[in-house]
C-alpha cells in the first residue's frame, strides 16, 4: 500500500490534537470551580458510554437477547463484582471467565 | 523520578499491560491482514497509539475505505479524549511543556481511567501517572509488532479479548458512582448512548451522550446545593 505513510501521519495528527491541546491550554490557568465540578461527571459518563456502546450491541445492531448477545449476562455479573469487591482484577477475571463459558455454550 | 514512582506506577499499570498485550497482538494481526507491513504497524503504534482507532483503521481498510475517510473516523473516535485531556490538566499544570507533550501522547481510555482514579484517591503523582502510561504505551507498541509478526497464522477470538476491555470499563464506571448525581449521570449516558448509536449509527453518539449526561449530573448537583444551602443560592446559580 503506497499511501500507508499518509494514513499513519494523518491518524497521528488527529489523535494527538485532542489529547494534547486541552491538557496544554487548560493547564496554564486556573480552572473555575463550576468547570471542575462539571468535569467530575465526565469520566462516569465516558465509561458508561463506552460500556453501553459495546454491550447492548451484537454484530452492529441493538440486541437484548442474552443467548445471542453473550456480553449481557457477564456484564451484569461484572457490575455486581465491581461494586462488591472494588477489585479490577476480580472484575476482569470473572468477566473473561463468564464470556468464555457463554462463548462455548451458545 | 524516584524508584518508588516506577514501582507504584508499574503496579498500577499491570492489569492494563496484560490486557494491552493480548489486545495489541490481536490488533497487530488484523493490521497485518489489512495490508500494513510490520514496519508500518510499528510506526503506527508509536506515532498514533490508539487501540480503538487502529482496530477501526484495520476493519475499514479491509472494506476498501479511502485513506481520508479512515482519518476522519479516527478523529471522531478520538474526540472523547478532549474531555479526558482537559480533566488531566488539573493534575499536570505544574509540569513542563515536554512532560505534558509526552503525557498527552500516552493518554488512553485505560491509562486515564487508572490515573484519574488514583489522583482522586490522592497519593498519586504526575511521575507515577507517567510511568503507568508509558508502561501501557510500551506494552502496546511491542505487542502490536508481535501481532504483526504472528500475522494471520493464528485465529484469535476477538470477542473474548474485546470483552476484557469492557470488563475494565464496567469496573471503572462503577468506581465513579461516588454520589447519587454521578449514578444518574452514568445511567443517562447509557440510555443516551444506546438511543443515539441506533439513530446516528456513528461513534459520535458517545461524545454527544457523554457531554449531555455530564451536564445533567452537574445540573442536578447545582440544583441540590441550591436546596440544601439556601444562603449561597444566588452565587451557585451565577457560577
Amino acid at each position: 500500500m503506497n499511501n500507508v505513510w499518509v494514513l499513519i501521519l494523518g491518524m497521528a495528527v488527529v489523535t494527538y490534537i485532542p489529547r494534547f491541546l486541552p491538557m496544554l491550554l487548560l493547564s496554564k490557568k486556573e480552572i473555575s470551580p463550576s468547570f471542575s465540578r462539571w468535569m467530575t461527571y465526565i469520566p462516569v459518563s465516558i465509561f458508561a458510554a463506552l460500556v453501553a456502546s459495546d454491550i447492548f450491541f451484537w454484530e452492529g445492531s441493538f440486541n437484548l437477547q442474552p443467548t445471542i448477545n453473550i456480553k449481557l449476562i457477564p456484564s451484569v455479573i461484572v457490575f455486581l463484582i465491581a461494586y462488591k469487591t472494588k477489585s479490577l482484577l476480580w472484575s476482569m477475571v470473572v468477566g473473561i471467565g463468564g464470556i468464555t463459558c457463554l462463548w462455548f455454550l451458545f | 523520578m524516584e524508584l518508588t514512582d516506577i514501582k507504584s506506577g508499574l503496579k498500577a499499570s499491570a492489569p492494563i499491560m496484560i490486557t494491552y498485550a493480548a489486545l495489541g497482538m490481536a490488533c497487530g494481526i488484523v493490521l497485518y491482514d489489512a495490508g500494513i507491513s510490520i514496519i508500518g504497524i510499528s510506526f503506527m503504534s508509536v506515532l498514533v497509539y490508539a487501540g480503538a482507532g487502529q482496530f477501526l483503521a484495520a476493519s475499514m481498510l479491509v472494506l476498501g475505505a479511502s485513506i481520508p475517510s479512515v482519518i476522519v473516523m479516527v478523529f471522531f473516535l478520538n474526540l472523547r479524549h478532549i474531555l479526558m485531556s482537559a480533566s488531566m490538566s488539573t493534575y499536570v499544570k505544574e509540569k513542563s511543556l515536554g512532560f505534558i507533550a509526552l503525557f498527552s501522547h500516552v493518554l488512553t481510555d485505560e491509562s486515564y481511567g487508572i490515573n484519574y482514579t488514583k489522583f482522586r484517591e490522592g497519593d498519586w503523582s504526575p511521575e507515577e501517572a507517567m510511568v503507568t502510561s508509558v508502561a501501557n504505551y510500551s506494552t502496546w507498541v511491542v505487542s502490536t509488532i508481535v501481532g504483526g509478526v504472528i500475522g494471520s497464522q493464528i485465529q484469535v477470538n476477538t470477542i473474548i479479548m474485546n470483552y476484557a476491555l469492557i470488563a475494565m470499563f464496567l469496573y471503572m464506571m462503577v468506581q465513579q458512582f461516588v454520589s447519587k448525581e454521578h449514578l444518574i449521570a452514568g445511567i443517562c449516558s447509557i440510555v443516551l448512548t444506546v438511543i443515539l448509536t441506533i439513530v446516528l449509527k456513528h461513534n459520535i453518539a458517545l461524545v454527544i451522550a457523554t457531554v449531555i449526561a455530564s451536564f445533567i449530573g452537574y445540573y442536578l448537583e447545582v440544583r441540590k446545593n441550591r436546596h440544601t444551602r439556601p444562603d449561597i443560592k444566588r452565587g451557585e446559580a451565577n457560577e
